[in-house]
């Protein structure tokens, strides 16, 4: 005598075999997901690490350079260039200086009689010259009956 | 009917750990439990291997929403009677009928039905002739004698629910191997 459960097993025992198959690639997949969500957890942690070690050895590099540069270009010749950076401020003060006082004379518009006058004399011979230009060309010019002695007068005659 | 308590130490909480150790043990113990449900339900292989792999993967990814660990077989089995219920939506079977409610005095013990070898292939066509929802509760009976409360969690329906359709399955097929016998001698 069989419980049912006997009976329903044995009948499916050939379904093992797929079973197992089934089984262990599911296992796998849960493997595969686990060992994946840890190298991607460590993947992550090594970016971030090598993003890190990058930062820190550019800035290590950039004092190394800035330091080599100071002791060997800089400190050797500092009285030079000390005198340099104090002749080259000195520039900036005069030219900043200068530059004020021009803008300060433009603001003013303070004008000289002598700058008047002659800015009137320009004003007059340009009108002159645009006077010339604008009057009409000889031809087109009217005439202006002058009396003169019939010898003295030409005519021509078209026949 | 008394209700029997999983015995083995199952390595749930290992399985939650992401040990595939665990997992392997669990899915070898219940891989062919499983299977036996599913496809005298479905009644067919390839279907029937297809809903036990859905299972184990959906188990894998939802461990996390069980609750209690000594349950975890009656909630694989949840899982399974969920994938056959929409594989029979799909097929647009139907899935419930209407049986009146028993009272307990009917309730059976699950080794009351003991098989003669020259019977088995008559019990399985048995078997088979169930309406879906009572062969569906006599097989959680049989396989994992799993209790009335289990199985109607799995099933999703009322504990009389589950008496009642537990009540007629045994009663139909003690009834229809009674008469086998009887037109044998």
């Amino acid at each position: 005598m069989k419980t049912p459960r006997d009976i329903l097993f044995a009948r499916h025992q050939a379904a093992m075999p797929k079973l197992d198959v089934i089984r262990q690639s599911t296992v796998a997949a849960v493997c595969d997901r686990r060992i994946s969500t840890d190298c991607a957890h460590e993947r992550r942690s090594q970016t971030a690490a090598t993003t890190q070690n990058r930062l820190t050895s550019l800035v290590t590099s950039l004092l190394c350079c800035s330091n080599k540069l100071w002791l060997e270009l800089i400190w050797p010749c500092r009285r030079t260039w000390t005198g340099l950076a104090a002749v080259w401020i000195l520039l900036f003060i005069v030219s900043f200086s200068q530059r004020d006082n021009v803008s300060g004379v433009t603001g003013t518009s303070a004008r000289s009689d002598g700058a008047v006058m002659s800015l009137q004399i320009q004003q007059r011979w340009m009108n002159e010259l645009l006077a010339d230009r604008s009057s009409p060309p000889e031809a087109d010019r009217p005439r202006i009956f002058l009396p003169r002695p019939r010898t003295e007068t030409t005519e021509t005659v078209t026949v | 009917m008394p209700e029997v308590a999983e015995p083995e130490q199952l390595p749930v909480p290992q399985a939650r750990a992401g040990e595939p150790a665990a997992w392997d043990a669990l899915f070898r113990r219940y891989q062919l439990p499983l299977y036996v449900y599913v496809f005298e339900l479905i009644r067919d292989e390839q279907a029937g291997l297809d809903i036990v792999q859905e299972t184990f993967i959906a188990a894998a990814r939802h461990i996390g929403g069980l609750r209690e660990d000594n349950k975890f077989g009656s909630w694989l089995f949840g899982i399974a009677h969920q994938k056959c219920v929409q594989r029979w939506r799909k097929r647009k079977e139907i899935l419930f009928d209407e049986i009146p409610e028993t009272p307990d005095e009917f309730e059976d013990g699950p080794d009351d039905l003991l098989i003669r070898r020259e019977q088995e292939t008559e019990f399985m066509n048995l078997l088979n002739q169930l309406p879906l929802p009572q062969r569906s509760v006599l097989l959680l009976h049989f396989v994992e004698e799993f209790s009335l409360e289990e199985i109607a969690r799995i099933t999703e329906t009322q504990l009389g629910t589950v008496k009642s359709r537990l009540h007629y399955a045994k009663k139909s097929l003690r009834k229809l191997l009674e008469v086998k016998n009887e037109n044998a001698a």
